[in-house]
């Protein structure tokens, strides 16, 4: 083999998404211990795990908001290439199309619904900063279009109706649905979506999870979900990982995963007997 | 359906309200001319002017990208006597020194974005405090530049060479500037930057996520704040016609910024509403006011003590009393239609 | 090498009053996670108390010192009930610019009630130094010296080994979690702002000496002082301290052996070189921000 292909990062056929030896250290702490799992494209993939297992902060590697001690993200990018995500700073990851929720839902108050959802194709604008502030008509242009486009999301989650509404007053689902409506604005290759069930009724749950499906379907894209809720992940996702304690536990589809005696142990102790 | 009439059609459109804007402030000369205002009012609007351009840019980095500078007053002086050098000096047209006093401080002012700034916002603050004491210092020293203490004197603006302005013109002069720099400031804050900025006041996470690089949009933020100060400081130049070194210190710096917060964070017109509040009306009222108009340093006090009221219980800043009077009037008018019913 | 001998004593002197400002800010950032702007004007107002109260009354200095802390404390405690109790809900910049407002007071307040006129105060040991290999330590200097480095170690000590410093630390290192453990978290933030009002004051009262008092005393102190803590790090409180003597002793080195007039513009531009190359100064820690 020659040198060339030893260097260059691979991933398998139906991959899009490959953790390989994650690891976070911080200090003495182990947070996240040689972790590796793989996602396939256009699947709903689960990651799950008791309380301070490391979910958040697996991911936080993953979209390089932390610095992994350790490991290689491999993840296809909207350009086509292979790319290894480690070491790349955060505020490039969306353009290899990969974008991510937030539990606390990161809105900004004081603009509309819409305004923050355009946050979301910010770096879809192509015209110079010199063009925007003459407003000249290439910027006028590209400005309209941008925002036909966030009312259309909008229109997708539902909520088009109140886009012109400031995002500061609204109900917490709502504020969800602009979160989620802000990350397919860069038609994205993958999203990540952190807790997004945290905070919701079962009617409310029952919704997201269809909405989940939606997006996956429409925008034709890969869903990785970190969650507590068990009867949303078990419901929808094709596969689960499970970790404990920063380790891997098991990966497999829900059902396998429901009877993984490591994945019980885990959440319920040691079994007795 | 009823039509609407003139006024309607101009004060919905955007660009000409702030034409018509223009257009009202540019009758001072006229009426201080014709001795229906008092000659004073010229010079004070003048500066009210010049220090709302400054404040529109410290609105850009304060209001949008919740960043503090406290350099303002050393790039406007930079400004201003970068102007008065490539006009006095070297003799250059009044337009080779506007662009000059413009994009030299920006070149620093970027530089010194670079350092500051790929930290924690406050240091930026210090930093340009550092940053103003270095300018004031050097304008005192740099003799040769800048006249030392004894200062440095520019004339009004020969525009394209042709025509020489009077101090009334070159008041309507900044009239245009204004209104240009408030079309821009819409413009940018209505657009991907606006956006881009908000987005980094209200949630740093989020922003990076979305792909605003943080340290690109705060040294745009404070580039442009530093255009808009070195622009204010060379109509400084030209309006008043001496530049000292001791103006341009850190109470001057602590006035823009209560422009910025009293007047309203992120609005265009509340920066003007500002500036009449804190620089304007000192000057044009309280001084007049016997016994209490001669204490020194009663302006500070007020401006200090308004800060923190605006702060603590009215963030939106006095250009909210607008709206809020506003909506106080239709809720009573909509009582007064339920009880006629 | 006398030369050497006599900059190095008098940037300790220097450093010694730039490090009790310093200390100031950052009891009062550390427990109310504010950078306070108004530090050097609270202490210049301070200063100006002391000044009065020995030119007026014509009461030993020492006395009028003590006066004026006792009013320091005062001003510090109306400044905490009046403006930092409300504050709680301000966000992002919002403190700073409440802090900038109060500088904005003092600043108008001052020159009303003390007048424009520069005033004096003398040292606290008028004559007498002693020398050592051909540098003069004038008594004063010692004094002064002495009085910041003991405040500096008492302030330490305090926070160490009493209750008080636990809880200041304890609220410093995270407020929410202190007052659910009990400490009294208001009385803390009253104490720190206290402190540094007295802290602004003496380091005014022990540099008015060599210049004389106006608006514009602490102004040099101020920004060193906002310096030292950059160099040092927020994250500590011996972090600034460091950096408030380090500042003192490079600026008059600097000032003396490259160019008295660009001496302090170089330091600068080497403190903001260092901090490119090193954010969180000295011997700041990064700080992981939990996402």
């Amino acid at each position: 083999m020659s040198e060339q292909a030893i260097l260059t990062p691979s991933l398998n056929e139906n991959e899009i998404l490959r953790v390989e030896n994650l690891s976070m250290h911080f200090g003495g702490l182990k947070a996240v211990e040689k972790l590796s799992f793989s996602i396939n494209e256009h699947e709903i993939f689960g990651l799950i795990g008791p309380n301070g297992a490391g979910k958040t902060t697996v991911f936080n590697c993953i979209t390089q908001f932390y610095k992994p001690s350790e490991g290689r993200v491999l993840f296809l990018t909207k350009q086509g290439l292979t790319e290894n995500l480690v070491g790349q700073k955060v505020h490039n990851i969306i353009r290899k199309g990969l974008v991510r929720t937030f539990q606390n839902v990161e809105l900004v108050s004081e603009l509309s619904l819409l305004d923050n959802v355009l946050v979301g194709g910010h770096i879809d604008f192509k015209s110079s900063g010199f063009s925007q502030a003459l407003r000249l008509p290439k910027a006028r242009k590209e400005e309209k279009a941008m925002r036909e486009k966030a009312e259309r999301v909008l229109n997708f989650m539902g909520i088009d109706h109140m886009k012109d509404a400031l995002a500061g007053g609204q109900p917490y689902g709502v504020r969800k649905k602009v979160e989620m409506a802000r990350t397919l604005m860069c038609e994205p290759k993958l999203i990540i979506l952190d807790e997004p069930a945290a905070g919701l009724n079962d009617v409310e749950t029952q919704q997201l999870a269809e909405t989940i499906r939606e997006v996956r379907d429409t925008y034709n894209c890969t869903i990785l979900l970190v969650e507590h809720d068990m009867r949303l992940v078990m419901g929808i996702c094709d596969r689960i990982c499970a970790i404990s304690f920063g380790k891997f536990l098991a990966c497999d589809t829900p059902e396998r995963i429901q009877r993984n005696s490591l994945v019980q142990e885990a959440y319920l102790g040691e079994k007795e007997g | 359906m009823k039509q609407d009439s003139i006024i309607t059609k101009i004060t919905k459109n955007t660009y000409l309200r702030f034409v018509l804007f223009g257009l009202i402030i540019s009758m001072i000369p006229v009426l201080t001319g014709g001795g229906i205002l008092k000659t004073s009012w010229l010079g004070i609007i003048g500066g009210t002017i010049i220090y709302t351009i400054a404040a529109l840019g410290l609105n850009l980095l304060l209001g949008y990208s919740g960043l503090i500078s406290l350099g303002t007053a050393g790039f406007m002086g930079l400004g201003a006597y970068i102007s008065a050098y490539v006009t006095g000096n070297l003799g250059l047209p009044w337009e080779v020194g506007i662009l000059a006093a413009v994009i030299i401080p920006v070149i620093f002012g970027i530089l010194i974005g670079l350092a500051s700034l790929r930290m924690e916002g406050l240091y930026l603050g210090i930093v340009t405090l550092c940053v103003a004491e270095v300018l004031r210092k050097t304008f005192d020293e740099l003799e040769p530049l800048t006249g030392g203490f004894s200062g440095k004197s520019a004339e009004y603006p020969t525009l394209l060479g042709i025509f020489k302005l009077n101090q009334g013109t070159t008041f309507v002069l900044l009239c245009v500037v204004l209104v240009l720099m408030m079309i821009l400031t819409y413009h940018l804050a209505n657009g991907q930057l606006g956006r881009a900025l908000n987005a980094m006041r209200g949630s740093n996470v989020a922003a990076q996520a979305m792909g605003v690089s943080l340290l690109k949009y705060r040294l745009i933020a404070f580039a442009l704040a530093t255009g808009y100060a070195s622009l204010a400081g060379a109509l400084y130049a030209h309006f008043v016609k001496f530049v000292y070194p001791s103006t341009w210190n850190l109470p001057l710096s602590l006035v823009i910024l209560a422009i910025v917060v009293i007047g309203g964070l992120r609005s265009i017109y509340g920066t003007f509403i500002g500036a009449l509040i804190v620089y304007a009306l000192p000057d044009l009222v309280l001084k007049r006011i016997p016994i209490i108009g001669d204490i020194n340093g009663l302006s500070y006090v007020f401006s200090g003590v308004l800060i923190i009221l605006v702060v603590l219980f009215y963030p939106g800043g006095c250009v909210k009393v607008f709206s809020d009077v506003k909506l106080l009037l239709q809720k009573l008018f909509k009582r007064k239609v339920k009880k006629n019913v | 090498m006398s030369t050497f001998l006599q900059l190095f004593l008098r940037s300790f002197e220097t450093g010694a009053i730039y490090a009790l400002a310093t200390l100031g800010i950052i009891i009062v950032f550390r427990t109310n996670l504010v950078i306070n702007f108004a530090q050097g004007v609270m202490g210049m107002f301070g200063a100006y108390i002391v000044t009065i109260i020995f030119m007026k009354t014509g009461m030993p200095l020492l006395l009028a010192i003590l006066l004026g802390i006792v009013a320091a404390i005062c001003i510090g405690i109306i400044v905490d009930f009046v403006v930092i109790r409300r504050t709680k809900k301000v966000g992002g910049s919002g403190k700073e610019i409440i802090t900038l407002g109060m500088m904005m007071v003092f600043l108008g307040i001052a020159p009303m009630v003390f007048g424009v006129d520069p005033l004096r105060l003398p040292k606290i040991i008028e004559t007498g130094a002693f020398t050592l290999d051909k540098a003069n330590l004038s008594y004063n200097s010692l004094l002064n010296i002495v009085i910041g480095l003991s405040l500096t170690i008492g302030l330490f000590l305090l926070l160490q080994k009493t209750k008080l410093g636990l809880a200041i630390r304890t609220t410093a290192s995270n407020e929410r979690t202190a007052r659910m453990l009990g400490i009294p978290t208001k009385k803390v933030t009253l104490f720190a702002w206290a402190f540094a009002m007295v802290l602004g004051t003496l380091s005014g009262v022990l540099i008015a000496p060599s210049t004389s008092v106006t608006v514009n005393l602490m102004d040099s102190i101020q920004v060193n002082a906002f310096i030292a803590c950059v160099l040092g790090g927020f994250q500590t409180f011996y972090g600034p301290v460091i950096g408030a003597y380090i500042l003192a002793i490079a600026n008059n080195l600097l000032s003396y052996y490259v160019s008295s007039v660009w001496g302090t513009q170089i330091l600068y531009l080497l403190v903001i070189i260092f901090i490119v190359i090193k954010p969180v100064g000295l011997i700041g820690k990064r700080v992981v921000k939990k996402v």
